[in-house]
């Protein structure tokens, strides 16, 4: 069975950094990533981040996923990729098993980082498995990685930022956005990404739903309705929307299927997403050896997952032994970014759910 | 309201504008960011120290009007796309406000595209002056657009749906475009009579066979004017163009 010291589970921005800092301190470090290139959801934002320059701000998400790797090739001594390769399950020997390409492998690795990121959340209305109805993230998978136009007319369901984003993406793509809408009564995403997209004549319709999608082979048209203060329907309030794609982003759920099966605490922490694992202030786990990074830790942006990362690597390291002079220094500059992003109004969500986790 | 819909309100938009006595002085950059959000490269970038501090990364943007030079350097490194430049010393009638714009085809300087608000409703037409695009901006060009000045404020998109009709040819002896006729009648030339004279449509070969209807249906669209009730310009002899050798030579020596 091959070894290695730490097996870091995604390829993604979180399990990325966390691998640069982890073998730049000289751990040998295995990177397991379900497709076939490293990046995850990096790979598919065109648009500029957020927060600052430790974090790539200004910087396209694409082009963070360059950077990250370069980095990466620095350290290439002390790491192993596997890409096209999923991760079945953790074992209580702490065994992964591993298929890669149609076969089946095992990995024995001293310390784990989950990275695994997020899936995303769906909808319960009549005929939502028509074709043509997509969450977000196929559409931007279908759109910036393969190149392929969804259809001619979307309805987006959700103004969070993902919903923002996508709608600015399918509007760059010459796709027509016909409306946004989204059950709360506010704008979840920033409001900077909502006037852009509403001064290209997007309407943003708040407090409405999905009532009915019809189509006969697939989507044609889509019945929305509004709600009241209450979340509930308003009978009467219907109005038909002719689109041949119905893009769903109403949220992540942290993907924590392997920490389920090796046994960590888990909580369920509605502003983190669903169920999260507890974790130290350095991103460990309530396993010991066993660290977590990123979306899968609680929904968050692309920016706190690559501290996050640095941090569970950078200690991930040194609880083998690899230690660096600045450990201490580091460690608190990676605690100072993650407070900074999160200290804003937009961060109290995410602070009040990390305080119900977080040892 | 801002958070239910998307736009700016009023009282928002006259929060972050700068008075009027800067904005006859040159360029300046108008930050339309209203959220506290993690976010601080407009600071990072300005050269001028013209965006003050962020004590805190979720600061909004606070910016020195007068040491802002409206170079742009912020508009093509906001992350939101939220800053604008705006320039009403471009003429004595237009201001220039210079959006970023990430699409593709991006226009070309000197037609005529449909500026729109901040709701994505048309509010003007507006000529294209000038489309950047370098490296150092990372794929978001910046297009400067020319609008009457009482519209600089209110500008902040625009439609090149009729990129290809702006080029169309009206009249085709005389070379006027649709995107110039456009222009003209933007310009309060109002009557056929007005078009022929500033711009010759109607004074070629042809005389007018090609071009009369057509801008008469540009000015009923743009004007409201119905085309029944326009004057028509004045019909004179000859009604082809003829050899001037054609009168010398007539039949009675006349």
């Amino acid at each position: 069975m091959k070894t290695v010291e730490i097996a870091v589970i995604g390829g993604g921005p979180a399990g990325l950094s966390a691998a640069i800092n982890a073998a730049s301190l000289g751990a040998k470090v295995a990177i397991i990533e379900r497709d076939d290139q490293l990046g995850g959801q990096l790979r598919k934002q065109t648009h500029m981040f957020f927060g600052s320059k430790e974090q790539y701000a200004s910087t396209r998400g694409i082009d963070i996923a360059v950077i990250l790797q370069e980095e990466l090739k620095k350290y290439r001594n002390n790491v192993e990729i596997y890409t096209d390769a999923t991760v079945l399950g953790i074992y209580e020997d702490g065994v992964l098993t591993i298929e890669q390409g149609g076969k089946y492998m095992k990995l024995k690795p001293e310390r784990i980082i989950v990275a695994t990121g997020a899936s995303e959340k769906f909808l319960a209305f009549p005929n939502n498995d028509l074709p043509g109805i997509y969450g977000a993230g196929a559409v931007q998978t279908l759109m910036n990685i393969y190149g392929v136009k969804p259809g001619n007319n979307v309805l987006m369901v959700g103004a969070g930022n993902i919903g923002l984003i996508v709608s600015y993406q399918l509007m760059q793509a010459g796709v027509n956005v016909k409306a946004i809408i989204d059950a709360a009564p506010k704008i979840g995403g920033y409001l900077v990404h909502a006037s852009k997209v509403r001064r290209m004549g997007i309407p943003i319709l708040t407090s409405h739903s999905v009532k009915y999608a019809h189509g006969k082979d697939s989507l044609e048209k889509v019945t929305i309705w509004q709600l009241d203060d209450q979340w509930k329907p308003i009978v009467g309030t219907e109005q038909d929307i002719e689109a041949d794609v119905m893009c769903i982003s109403v949220g992540l759920s942290p993907l924590a299927e392997l920490l389920w099966q090796i046994g960590c605490k888990m909580v369920f922490v509605p502003e983190l997403g669903g169920h999260v694992p507890l974790r130290n202030e350095n991103m460990e786990t309530s396993i010991k050896g066993i660290y977590i990074a990123g979306d899968v830790a609680g929904i968050e942006e692309a920016s706190s997952a690559m501290v996050e990362g640095r941090l569970a690597g950078l200690c991930a390291a040194k609880s083998l032994g690899y230690d660096t002079e600045n450990f201490e220094k580091l460690r608190h500059e990676y605690l100072a970014q993650l407070n900074s992003l999160r200290s804003g109004p937009v961060g109290e969500k995410i602070i009040k759910g990390l305080s119900k986790v977080t040892a | 309201m801002l958070e239910r819909t998307g736009i700016p309100t009023k009282a928002e938009i006259e929060s972050i504008t700068p008075s009027d006595e800067r904005r006859r002085k040159g360029p300046v950059a108008v930050i339309e960011c209203f959220q506290k959000i993690p976010c601080n490269p407009c600071y990072t970038s300005c050269k001028f120290g013209a965006i003050r501090e962020f004590k805190d990364i979720n600061e909004r943007p606070v910016l020195d009007f007068d040491k802002c030079t409206g170079c742009g350097i912020c508009v093509v490194n906001c992350p939101g796309l939220a800053i604008f430049i705006i320039d009403e010393t471009y003429s004595d009638t237009e201001a220039l406000v210079k959006i970023p714009y990430e699409f593709v085809p991006l226009p070309y300087e000197g037609i005529f595209v449909t500026a729109l608000n901040r709701e994505g409703k048309p509010i003007c037409r507006a000529k294209v002056v000038k489309v950047q695009n370098a490296k150092f901006q990372d794929k978001t060009p910046v297009v400067s657009l020319a609008v009457p000045k009482e519209y600089s404020m209110e500008v902040r998109f625009f439609n090149i749906d009729d990129y290809f009709s702006d080029s169309t040819y009206i009249c085709r002896c005389e070379e006027l475009t649709l995107g110039e006729l456009r222009e003209l009648i933007r310009m309060g030339y109002r009557t056929l009579d007005e078009i022929k004279r500033i711009s010759r449509a109607g004074m070629g070969p042809c005389q007018g066979r090609t071009c009369r209807q057509l801008i008469m249906q540009e000015l009923a669209k743009a004007t409201g004017q119905k085309m029944e009730e326009m004057p028509m310009t004045t019909f004179r002899p000859p009604v082809k163009a003829i050899k001037l050798g054609a009168l010398t030579g007539g039949v009675d020596n006349e």
